[in-house]
């Protein structure tokens, strides 16, 4: 419950500071190409969007296993989901990170 | 052991948000808000990767977002985060032991001293304040 807690708590935050960000300008505005690549572009910002995805993947993945545990228990079904979470999560987490780094670097 | 099966309501069970007052419509509420954020989450990671097509296919993707349709999901969205955060926060406390009263001998009605109106609140206050975002959201959306 530790990480789910703590993984929740931070990304509040985090989160917040992510949608106040298309609150600085008009919500159209904000989601241009090029206001989209200077956000991705800047360095702090980058690495708080990949914080707030190993955050969010982390209490998702942890969340929904939670769920699946409370709907059935057996030592097979419990490894199976508890193993295809942490896959599900490590799979997110670089499909994001690999869209992060890309734009980032200008690989775009 | 057929006894115990029997029992067992499975997901039927689950999604019963009747019988135990606000506290179990709080209960189904957090799973179906966190599936959802979770869904949209995928979604969002998926969408932004659009991006990496250039400005043409990210234009191509955001038409397909920045719909009626579109904005009116993403305030379903709003609300669901807005309930889970707050409801989440609620759920911290108790399980840190706020606002969950003081240790009593258990007397006829066995009345749960945790599921007190501190909390009974917290929920309302929860759903009420995802109710207002969801409206500024579609003000911020819709209002352009």
């Amino acid at each position: 419950m530790k990480i789910h807690y703590g993984t929740a708590l931070a990304a509040v935050a985090l989160v917040a500071v992510h949608v106040l960000m298309r609150l600085t300008q008009s919500f159209a505005e904000s989601l241009e190409y090029e206001n989209v690549i200077a956000n991705y572009q800047f360095l702090p910002y980058a690495g708080m969007l990949e914080i707030i995805l190993i955050l969010l993947s982390v209490h998702g993945f942890n969340g929904l296993r939670v769920i699946l545990l409370e709907l059935k228990q057996g030592r097979v079904y419990e490894k199976a989901v508890s193993y295809g979470c942490v896959a599900a999560m490590i799979g997110l987490i670089a499909y994001g990170s690999r869209t992060i780094i890309m734009v980032n670097m200008g690989i775009v | 052991m057929t006894q115990q099966d029997e029992n067992k309501e499975g997901i039927g069970g689950m999604i019963n948000p009747r019988r135990y007052g606000i506290e179990r419509v709080a209960y189904l509420l957090m799973r179906l808000s966190g599936l959802g954020l979770l869904a949209y989450f995928i979604g969002h990671i998926y969408e932004t990767s659009s991006i990496l097509k250039g400005e043409v296919g990210w234009n191509e993707f955001l038409e397909l977002t920045q719909t009626n349709e579109g904005h009116a999901v993403l305030a379903i969205v709003i609300a669901m985060c807005v309930f889970h955060t707050v409801n989440g926060i609620r759920v911290m406390l108790g399980h840190g032991g706020v606002g969950v009263g003081k240790p009593a001998r258990p007397d006829y009605p066995y009345t749960p001293a945790s599921q007190n109106a501190r909390h009974k609140i917290g929920i309302y206050s929860a759903i009420v304040l995802a109710a207002i975002a969801m409206m500024y959201g579609l003000a911020v959306m819709f209002g352009e």
